[in-house]
């Protein structure tokens, strides 16, 4: 049977730019990094941390063009096969007038497919509980997160060392669920 | 470098190009056995009005950032200053249409036919507005207004380089005059556009067709800025321009190249649906005459910058950046092509079928007439089923690309002057930093 929790050391920075230079100094220090939680986007952070750019917006277009697909077909079968209606003396098959509706449908299944994966991808779903370090970090402080499950003393100092050289605000130890 | 020196290299290239446009100008007078002169005259309104809604472009834009309080293109600024000063000799370009439209030189305009007036109800009833006196008086006044404010503007903005202080004294007059000239362009452009290009299809309108217009100068606008600022950025000028200005100036290109086919799209669905036949009209001639005209303008238009400049790394790369606005400029320009020349060659020929129809009026009297007027009704039915591809007016031919690359030198050239003279950035602007630190792409390193 697995752990239940994870030990979490963390610290707390008052300015994005403190905590743009203590990931540098982190990832010089070879400190693995759990973490980083920030109150706003902060740019420059992704590359910092080594993060691949978000493939969302690939999923974006596929389901942008599925939608399409199926706004235009199911249109084109309705009104040439299953149940042809004229409208205004205009052909069965009329593509001027399904554009508007092949353009509601794709942005339709693009915004919603990608909120879809975004969430899953995220762990994120209604009744899910997802607790935070520190209220602060949706607020005013910018924090970094180490995972300190069943590590030795020596190392946590290590890490303490590095949240006061670096300018930390704060340094606190929290238990998450795994 | 911040201060652009207008090298004679460059002069002597863009004089080499402009001689190329008065030649073909010049051949297209002279070679067109048309007794109107149609293909020239259509080659000069469909290329004065292009680059002087450009110009116009240059100071709307302008005028629209600073009142939305936009802080990124201060370092692109001048740029669009030095557009907005083309509405000098673009005012010259529409006073020459005005005046050869006044005295009859081209039959573009089928409501300056009094004759024709007087016997139409359509264009009886539109007489209020499409009329010499709107036309010409119309015309200097708006386009005066606009060269007043963007003068105005760039003076502003020039005295602020010299005794701006902090104060913001002059961003606050700069912020003012913004203001009053957007109603104004509003307005004013909706009714030049209507009288310089609707008005060729004189018994059609669309109430959308301003819009439309004023959307494809915005985009050539902005197409034609990349352009520029990737070249100044070869030659080492504006270093502190980067990617994150230019994926903006990439995001108003598609966003807009899309807002324009909405606008597209808009004005053809409803006609399609309508299904009047006096609106139809427009979009039959071009689709059975000009068809390839007709779908390449979707082509270069939406197609062509909807899947290059989707991609977030395209609008990052001066390359791909470039190509696109090479496309989407020539596009627009073609756009301008597709409004004009259809509807001034069928003015032409049903002209030219008239002219010679009085002919045989003074023989055959009071009878003949009736028959005349039966016969030219024929006549105009079976034009506006199938035109002859005729070069210059079917598709753009080489001497149209010509007067363009005439037309574009004389506009660079104008520009370029301008550029040379004051720095190429705006020292004293309060949204200076801003824009120096300008920053809009998450995964980048740097700028911090």
């Amino acid at each position: 049977m697995s752990k239940e929790n994870k030990d979490v050391l963390y610290g707390l920075y008052n300015d994005e730019e403190e905590l743009l230079a203590a990931v540098d100094q982190a990832r010089a220090d070879h400190l693995e990094i759990m973490d980083v939680y920030t109150p706003f986007p902060v740019h420059g952070l992704d590359p910092k941390l080594g993060l691949a750019e978000s493939r969302l917006h690939i999923a974006g277009f596929v389901y942008g063009a599925i939608g399409t697909l199926t706004a235009f077909l199911f249109m084109t079968w309705v009104f040439t096969r299953d149940w042809p209606i004229i409208f205004g003396g205009k052909p069965y098959f009329s593509a001027p007038a399904f554009i508007p509706i092949t353009f509601e449908l794709t942005v339709l299944f693009a915004a919603v497919g990608m909120v879809i994966s975004f969430y899953t991808v995220c762990g994120m779903a209604p009744g899910v509980n997802n607790p935070t370090l520190d209220d602060r970090i949706t607020d005013d402080k910018f924090c970094i997160a180490f995972d300190v499950t069943d590590t030795e003393e020596s190392f946590q100092d290590k890490l303490k060392g590095f949240f006061s050289q670096t300018g930390a605000a704060e340094v606190n130890t929290k238990p998450l669920p795994a | 470098m911040d201060q652009f020196t207008f090298s004679s290299k460059y002069k002597t290239v863009l004089f080499g190009f402009m001689g190329l446009g008065v030649l073909c100008l010049a051949i297209t007078f002279f070679a067109d056995a048309h007794e109107f002169h149609t293909r020239f005259w259509t080659n000069f309104l469909h290329n004065a009005t292009f680059f002087t809604g450009i110009a116009f472009m240059g100071a709307f834009i302008l005028a629209a950032f600073t009142t939305a309080l936009a802080g990124w293109h201060t370092l692109v600024k001048r740029i669009w200053e030095a557009y907005s000063m083309f509405l000098i000799p673009g005012f010259i370009l529409m006073a020459i249409m005005v005046a050869a439209t006044a005295l009859h030189l081209h039959h573009i305009y089928h409501w300056t036919d009094g004759e024709a007036v007087a016997n139409d109800p359509v264009l009886d009833g539109k007489s209020g507005f499409l009329n010499l006196g709107w036309y010409s008086i119309g015309t200097i006044v708006i386009v005066g207004l606009w060269v007043f404010f963007a003068w105005k503007m760039r003076q502003i903005s020039l005295d602020e380089d010299v005794n701006g202080d902090a104060s913001f004294d002059h961003h606050r007059r700069l912020r003012i005059w913004s203001a009053a000239f957007l109603p104004i362009a509003g307005f004013s452009s909706a009714a030049v556009i209507w009288q310089w290009i609707m008005s060729i299809d004189a018994h059609w309108y669309s109430t959308l067709f301003a819009w439309y217009v004023g959307a494809s100068w915005f985009v050539a606008t902005m197409a034609l800025t990349i352009i520029v600022i990737s070249f100044l950025k070869a030659q080492g000028y504006l270093e502190n321009v980067t990617q994150e200005h230019l994926h903006d100036l990439g995001k108003y290109l598609f966003a807009f190249s899309i807002f324009w086919t909405y606008l597209w799209f808009s004005q053809y669905m409803l006609i399609w649906y309508g299904n009047v036949g006096e609106e139809t009209v427009y979009f039959q001639e071009r689709m059975d005459n000009y068809s390839v005209l007709f779908y390449g303008n979707l082509f270069l238009n939406f197609v062509a910058p909807f899947f290059v400049l989707m991609r977030n790394d395209t609008k990052r790369k001066y390359g791909t950046m470039v190509f696109a606005s090479i496309v989407v400029f020539f596009g627009h320009w073609w756009d301008f092509f597709q409004m004009i020349k259809p509807g001034a060659r069928l003015t032409a020929i049903e002209a030219a079928a008239h002219h010679a129809g009085h002919g045989a009026d003074h023989g055959g009297g009071e009878h003949a007439a009736g028959e005349h007027g039966a016969e030219l009704a024929g006549h105009t039915e079976a034009v506006s089923h199938s035109l002859d591809f005729a070069m210059g007016y079917t598709l753009p031919g080489l001497l149209e690309v010509g007067i363009m690359l005439g037309f574009l030198a004389f506009f660079i050239y104008f520009v370029f002057n301008r550029l040379a003279k004051a720095p190429l950035t705006p020292k004293n602007d309060p949204y200076l930093q801003e824009a120096l630190h300008h920053h809009v792409e998450m995964h980048e390193e740097g700028a911090h």
